[in-house]
């Protein structure tokens, strides 16, 4: 018999005990590894959004400067005058809103039909709607959900748009929405005259960094440049509040997780005070039993870090289903090794005080513990 | 020249309770000889556990020299007197002290882990155990666990066995075969046996029987 064997048999012998550990250290995981299939979910699709358009870069509103408003509208007259920049082909503006329709939430996006290049749309059915009428093009997804066809009509604030096509981006949120004319949702957001961010094409020959640096100092502190996800964490601090979350609630669980295993291991040596000592006996050293204890935590936090991430990886693509929410998830093998890490770090820091507990016993009251 | 596997030299174990001090050993002066078998005997109380305790490096003395085939105790940091205790000494215990989720096989490897388990299925066929090799404690008789247990003890080739009330927990029959084991340890392997004991009748399988009260050998 191996001491490793030995070593996983183990926790095995309380079973009641073994899945409560097990379940109060697996909430724990499950709650890691959901929130980073959703930070990485967020970030691929920002990083989807920002590739699979025609743009190049997409400018917004520059929230963290000293001169912001605070607003993140940005002027429309600004999208005519970035388009004659130099090294700029195209701009885009874009005015964003959601509308309750037939009992569905629906994202819409609107933008001008010459524009729809830059946001990767191909059509799949249908048309693309006309900017001066009440048309509306709806995603895949939106449509499948909502069970449209092109020829069907939605009500928006009580008017009837007509849907005229069916399209597909290949990123989930975005074919998770609609778009419509920018004039006619920005009247029905009775915001007229303002987008929320501008899509940018540059020339061929032109330099990215040139021209995004010649925006941001033709309107400094007002607009920002986006062309890349490190961009996007600089000029918008959302996905950096959700992974400052995911911290914090990972710094939770490695507590209660550490307490619920110390608390665990402290109750397995204490039951086996009178076997420690045996072990003692029979010619094992402190540092052995050390490790026995140690190793047993942290094959407990192990198998709680298997399950943790069944469950979290189970649990977050339920929540998504049922809730209707187009949050694309990411599993990495990255996020399971850390989800894993973070087990086996509880499984040390919360197995130690009780190893070294267990390795310091005196043999002869060991021995004597009825 | 004549060897020696103990060695006490006026040996004190004390022990505070509250404000009182208890003399466990009280000036032990006692040798027992390689390929010995001795039987300690006694009343409760009168320093036979501290003996065997002291015997096996399980407990240190307050004061006075004890030696082990030679080595002085007092000097071997805790590493070696693990080592010594692995390698030179053997425990049985009355409660026969195996580990329920291990079996047989396994008990009488945890002294030896990470080892080839044929030397361990030798020692249990010599035990008559040879279809019990994979049966948990709970599965074996009151017997069949002490020889388990004397299996366990012999596996590193100790020079010496301690035995804390070996037959304490049997009945007459199995009381005698483990005694009559333990005999034939010492007659054939040379293995020196110090056997704690209240009952007169596994007492006598000893060659030297030894007398305590109050710490302290009756002369």
């Amino acid at each position: 018999m191996s001491f490793l064997k030995l070593m996983v048999k183990n926790p095995f012998r309380n079973k009641a005990r073994l899945a409560l550990a097990v379940i109060g250290i697996a909430i724990g995981i499950a709650t890691i590894v959901a929130l980073g299939m959703v930070t990485d979910g967020l970030k691929v699709s920002i990083e989807e959004q920002l590739k699979t358009g025609g743009a190049d870069f997409v400018v917004m509103k520059n929230t963290t400067s000293d001169s912001s408003t605070g607003s993140y509208s940005i002027k429309n007259s600004r999208v005519d005058e970035i388009s004659k920049i130099d090294g700029v082909k195209q701009a885009a503006g874009v005015y964003t809103s959601s509308r309750m329709v037939e009992g569905n939430q629906l994202g819409l996006a609107g933008i001008y039909q010459k524009d729809l290049n830059m946001l990767g749309v191909k059509m799949i059915q249908g048309n693309p709607f006309s900017d001066n009428k009440n048309e509306v093009i709806l995603g895949k997804l939106a449509a499948e959900k909502m069970n449209k066809k092109v020829g069907d009509t939605i009500n928006l604030n009580n008017v009837k748009y007509t849907i005229t096509g069916i399209y597909e981006t290949g990123n989930k949120e975005l074919d998770s929405i609609g778009g419509l004319s920018l004039s006619k949702l920005q009247s029905l957001g009775e915001d007229e005259g303002k987008v929320d961010m501008i899509y940018v094409k540059i020339n061929n020959n032109a330099d990215l960094k040139t021209v995004t640096q010649r925006v941001e100092k033709t309107y400094p502190g007002e607009l920002t440049t986006i062309s890349s996800l490190e961009d996007f964490q600089r000029a918008d601090d959302s996905l950096q509040m959700v992974e400052t979350a995911s911290m914090a609630i990972s710094l939770l669980a490695i507590v209660i997780g550490g307490i619920g295993i110390i608390n665990t291991m402290i109750m397995s040596v204490f039951e086996r005070t009178r076997e420690i000592g045996v072990l003692k006996a029979v010619g094992w050293k402190s540092k052995r039993i050390l490790s026995m204890i140690l190793g047993e935590s942290v094959v407990l936090t192990l198998l709680a870090g298997l399950v943790g991430i069944i469950l979290g990886f189970i649990g977050i693509e339920a929540i998504i289903i049922f809730s209707d929410t187009p949050l694309q998830l990411i599993f990495t093998p990255a996020l399971a090794l850390r989800a894993l890490g973070i087990a086996i770090f509880v499984g040390v820091i919360g197995g130690l005080y009780p190893a070294i507990r267990a390795s310091r016993l005196p043999p002869t009251e060991a021995l004597r513990y009825e | 020249m004549t060897k020696y596997v103990l060695e006490f030299e006026d040996v004190w174990k004390t022990y505070s309770m509250g404000d009182a001090e208890v003399n466990a050993l009280a000036g032990l002066n006692l040798v027992l000889k390689e390929g010995s078998f001795t039987a300690v005997m006694g009343p409760s109380g009168s320093g036979k556990s501290t003996f065997l305790h002291v015997s096996g490096i399980l407990d240190t003395p307050t004061r006075g020299l004890f030696r082990i085939n030679g080595r002085q105790t007092s000097e071997l940091s805790l590493k070696e007197q693990a080592l010594l205790r692995r390698n030179e000494i053997g425990f049985v215990f009355q409660r026969f002290n195996l580990l329920s989720q291990l079996s047989a096989l396994e008990n009488v490897m945890l002294p030896m882990i990470n080892k080839d388990s044929e030397k361990a299925m030798g020692v249990l066929d010599k035990m008559g155990l040879e279809d019990k090799y994979h049966k948990r404690p709970t599965q074996l008789s009151g017997g069949e666990q002490q020889r388990v247990a004397i299996s366990r003890a012999l596996i590193n080739d100790p020079s010496l066995i301690l035995a804390d009330e070996p037959t304490g927990e049997l009945d007459t029959e199995n009381a005698q075969s483990i005694m009559q084991i333990l005999q034939d340890l010492n007659r054939k392997a040379e293995v020196s046996i110090v056997v704690v004991t209240h009952n007169p009748a596994s007492a006598s399988f000893a060659d030297r029987i030894i007398n305590m009260r109050d710490g302290k050998i009756l002369q």
